[in-house]
């Protein structure tokens, strides 16, 4: 029997009169490697930014491995051990990407608040083997900013790795990636997955990629899940073509 | 859907600039420039007539002053526009104790001015903290205009309170103890001080929470995605930032023999701006270079004329439209150009 390690009850959220999600039930077990699909406005964003204390829900709960992070704010639920890749890359723009990953690495070491160590010893190893593990170890050196969007996109997700967490949000990882770079993070997506055993949800556009990653899909329309299954299941189902997949077969 | 907020798109050619700027910061230029800060400032008092020296000394606090303004300017990312109101506290702090101590006379034990100078720390401290509490809720404009806000709300408590802080005569008639009131002995007293200071100053630019500054100037939505309490951590630097021109200001009314409430106000909160906007607010060392060119300016300048403002005014508007990074950029700039890896 697996463990459950998210479980989310009638998570409500609108702005002003705008449901951005509608009772809401959804779950997660250790080891999954599912996805979220849906239009452009169907509230996965606002699903991610729920989870993570971005955005609190007007109703509902949220039970992380069995721990009540409904109202959290996103620091503290980072710690507990959920990352979040963004959808824009959200990177650290004017330090090196070496600089960028230890930063974080030391963060989670629970060290932000160190004002006597020196910093430029502390986490070398873990940040070194992180941006080696995402492809990103010739690109040290560099200043984050002048990255290509592509190597921006893996600094994002070495960030969110560094918080060494047991669950993974990534909000589009391949958008705006060449087909090489996207074949190389699926790749490392299912990577940390299988290897390091991280539980991973993920929303994305490409389909192609949904279908060939996720085990268990979730369509989401107007804020509600409108089916859940295999990817089989999903594909095949009508409701799922008419509101999704019609706009792009 | 929430409007997300998304960074602002640069322009390549602006992006590349900010970023060669970074790398600029690090390359080590702030080291040889600090070691040899230091080395001059141990002969300053050997030069002749005591003009020098006394122009020394203000050059060493108003030093630790805009390098305490810097945690929060280049580190950190946001715009003070109150420290001032720390320094001020500091000075205050430190010119009443000593009053109490001195009772009327001129006379001061040596224990009794080091312990009216070490109030200063607490004292700051609690002012910073009190601030910061509001401050930290805010970014950018806002955090600006609300430092500038309670800084001169402290300007008019120390300015309206006479019968505590004397009200504008400010507090006249302070005395450093016997032996500090040469000023070439006062010179070495406050070199040491701002020396200890500087030092703790550049292990807090290099440790962890150095960084975790640097993570806030960056991208404050990231920092707290990897884990990071963002009000805690401005708040933090926010006191240290409090603390340490609040020892700077401690150092000041001894020394002039007086202090007054315009040491709390917005002409003295901007003079570690322009400072830091002269040397170089990307270097450690900026603000320390920032001082020097600031106060013998002054010091020199209205020897030969009252424009001073507008010596400083020119001077300013000469820096922001053609040399933006200040001295050190130029600097930086040349010697990287010299060793041939600029990669522009």
């Amino acid at each position: 029997m697996r463990k459950r390690i998210l479980q989310v009850t009638g998570l409500d959220k609108s702005f002003g009169g705008l449901h951005a999600t509608r009772n809401l039930n959804f779950e997660l077990f250790e080891g999954d490697l599912n996805a979220i699909i849906g239009p452009n406005g169907a509230g996965k964003s606002t699903f991610f930014n729920l989870l993570t204390g971005y955005h609190r829900p007007d109703s509902g709960t949220v039970l992380f491995d069995g721990v009540d992070i409904t109202n959290r704010p996103p620091h503290q639920i980072t710690r507990i051990g959920i990352s979040r890749a963004f959808q824009v890359s959200n990177i650290f723009p004017k330090m090196t990407v070496f600089e960028n990953v230890r930063s974080a690495v030391q963060a989670q070491m629970g060290m932000a608040f160190n004002v006597f160590g020196n910093a430029a010893k502390i986490g070398n190893d873990r940040t070194a083997h992180l941006l080696s593990l995402c492809g990103l170890g010739e690109k040290s050196p560099n200043i984050a900013g002048a990255l290509s969007q592509g190597d921006k996109k893996k600094l994002e997700l070495t960030l969110a790795l560094a918080g060494n967490p047991k669950l993974l949000l990534l909000d589009e990882p391949t958008a705006g990636m060449s087909l090489k770079e996207t074949r190389e993070t699926m790749g490392l997506v299912d990577r940390l997955n299988e290897k390091h055993n991280i539980t991973i949800l993920f929303t994305e556009h490409d389909l192609s990629v949904v279908f060939n990653h996720a085990r268990n899909i979730t369509l989401l329309h107007h804020g509600e899940i409108i089916i859940q299954g295999a990817p089989d299941q999903v594909r095949s189902n009508e409701t799922a073509q008419n509101i999704y997949f019609g706009e792009h077969y | 859907m929430p409007v997300e907020t998304k960074p602002v798109a640069l322009s390549n050619e602006t992006e590349k600039n900010s970023c060669i700027a970074a790398l600029h910061a690090r390359a080590g230029l702030s080291g040889p420039v600090i070691a040899a800060l230091g080395l001059f400032s141990l002969v300053v008092p050997l030069l002749p007539g005591e003009f020098p020296t006394i122009v020394g000394v203000e050059i060493l606090i108003l030093s630790l002053f805009a390098g305490s303004f810097n945690l929060i300017y280049g580190y950190m990312g946001q715009m003070s526009f109150g420290q001032g109101a720390f320094f001020g506290l500091g000075a205050y702090a430190t010119a009443l104790l000593c009053r109490w101590y001195q009772a009327g006379s001129t006379d001061i034990g040596y224990m009794q001015f080091f312990l009216a100078l070490l109030l200063a720390i607490p004292v700051s401290a609690l002012g910073a903290l009190v601030v910061g509490f509001f401050l930290v809720r805010l970014t950018g404009i806002y955090f600006s205009i609300l430092s500038m806000a309670f800084g001169e709300l402290l300007f008019y408590i120390v300015f309206s309170w006479y019968s505590f802080t004397g009200g504008d005569d400010g507090i006249q008639g302070i005395y450093p103890p016997a032996l500090l009131r040469d000023p070439h002995y006062y010179y070495y007293f406050t070199l040491a001080i701002v020396a200890v200071a500087t030092f703790l100053l550049w292990r807090i630019s290099r440790s962890p929470f150095g960084y975790t500054l640097r993570m806030l100037r960056d991208n404050q939505r990231r920092t707290a995605f990897v884990g990071v309490n963002i009000r805690w951590a401005m708040l933090l630097n926010f006191v240290l930032a409090g603390t340490f021109a609040g020892v700077a200001g401690a150092l000041w009314g001894p020394f002039q023999r007086s202090v007054s409430p315009t040491l709390l106000g917005w002409m003295q909160s901007g003079s570690p701006v322009f400072m830091t906007l002269i040397g170089g607010a990307d270097f450690f060392a900026g603000p320390f270079v920032g001082a020097l060119i600031y106060t013998v300016l002054n010091a020199y300048v209205t020897r030969f004329t009252v424009f001073w403002p507008l010596t400083i005014g020119t001077i300013i508007l000469i820096i922001v439209l053609f040399f933006p990074g200040g001295i050190l950029s130029i600097i930086d700039g040349r010697l990287s150009r010299n060793r041939g890896s600029r990669d522009s």
